[in-house]
C-alpha cells in the first residue's frame, strides 16, 4: 500500500460510521452539500480574519460534509444527475469563498503581491474545473493534471494548520497552471487524432 | 505516417518534467506519493522569509536546523 493510500484508509475508517448514520437518519445528500458550503463560508471568514488554525478546523468539518455527500447518495440510492450538478456548483462556490477570504486578508495587510498570487490562483482553480467540464463535452475523458479539488483542499488545511499559506498558494498556483495547460494540450491532442498516450 | 509519441523522444530528465506537466497518474500510486512528498517538502522547508509570507516570519525548519549546527 502506498503512503497516501494508508492515510486515506485511516481517515476513511471513522467516516464509514458517519455515512451509515446519515443514511439511517434519511438525510438527503443535497442537504449535506449545502451544509458543507455554509460551513466553508465560516472557514473563509476565519481566513479573512487571519485565524488560520480556526479556519483549518472549520475546513475539516466543512469538507467532511463535502466528502460524505456522494457516498451517502450512493449508499441511500438517492444519487441523481442533479445531485452531481449541485455538488459541482457548490464546490466551485466553496473554493472561491476560501480564496476570497485570503484575498481580503492580504488586502487588509496591504500586501498587493499576495492579493495577486491568490487572485491568479483563484482564476486557475476555476479554469481547472472548466477545462475538464468543457473538454468532456468534446472527448471521452480529460483527467489530466495533478491539482484537483481534493489536493487543493488538503493543501489549504495544511497551510492553515501550519501557518504556511504563502507556500501553499504558490504550489496551488503553479500546479493549477500546469493542470489547465495539460488539459488544453490533452484536448487538442485528442481532437487532432494524436492519441499516443491514454489519460 | 504515424508520429513518434513525445514521451519516447524525450531524455529521462525532460521526461520527468513532461510527466509532471502531463500528469495522468491515479491517486495512491508511487508517483502520486512522490509528488505529495515533494510538495510537503516545499511547503514546510521553504523559509517563509524567502517567500515574503505576509503571515509567517523567520527561516522555518531550515533556519531551526541550521541554528543547531556547530
Amino acid at each position: 500500500m502506498t503512503l497516501t493510500g494508508a492515510v486515506g484508509a485511516i481517515f476513511m475508517f471513522p467516516l464509514r460510521g458517519i455515512i451509515r448514520a446519515c443514511v439511517a437518519l434519511g438525510i438527503h445528500p443535497n442537504v449535506l452539500t449545502l451544509i458543507g458550503v455554509c460551513i466553508n463560508l465560516a472557514a473563509a471568514w476565519a481566513l479573512a480574519r487571519g485565524r488560520f488554525v480556526l479556519a483549518g478546523v472549520i475546513m475539516v468539518a466543512a469538507n467532511l460534509f463535502d466528502f460524505i455527500d456522494g457516498k451517502v447518495a450512493h449508499a441511500s440510492g438517492t444519487a441523481s444527475e442533479f445531485g452531481g450538478f449541485w455538488d459541482s456548483v457548490m464546490d466551485r462556490f466553496s473554493d472561491l469563498a476560501l480564496f476570497l477570504g485570503l484575498i481580503y486578508l492580504y488586502a487588509s495587510l496591504q500586501r498587493a503581491d499576495y492579493v495577486m498570487v491568490a487572485a491568479v490562483a483563484m482564476i486557475f482553480t476555476v479554469l481547472t474545473s472548466y477545462t475538464r467540464a468543457r473538454a468532456e463535452s468534446l472527448i471521452d475523458t480529460c483527467k489530466v493534471g495533478f491539482m484537483e479539488r481534493p489536493e487543493r483542499i488538503v493543501l489549504f488545511m495544511i497551510g492553515a494548520f501550519t501557518n504556511r499559506m504563502a507556500a501553499v498558494l504558490w504550489v496551488i498556483l503553479v500546479l493549477s497552471v500546469l493542470t489547465v495547460a495539460g488539459r488544453i494540450y490533452h484536448t487538442w491532442r485528442e481532437l487532432s487524432g494524436d492519441r499516443s498516450v491514454p489519460a | 505516417m504515424s508520429r513518434v509519441p513525445i514521451e519516447r523522444r524525450l531524455p529521462l530528465p525532460l521526461l520527468a518534467v513532461w510527466r509532471i506537466f502531463y500528469w495522468n497518474y491515479e491517486r495512491t500510486t508511487i508517483p502520486y506519493d512522490l509528488m505529495v512528498m515533494a510538495i510537503l517538502a516545499f511547503v514546510w522547508l521553504t523559509p517563509p522569509d524567502w517567500l515574503g509570507d505576509p503571515t509567517a516570519r523567520g527561516l522555518g525548519l531550515i533556519g531551526w536546523l541550521t541554528s543547531r549546527l556547530p
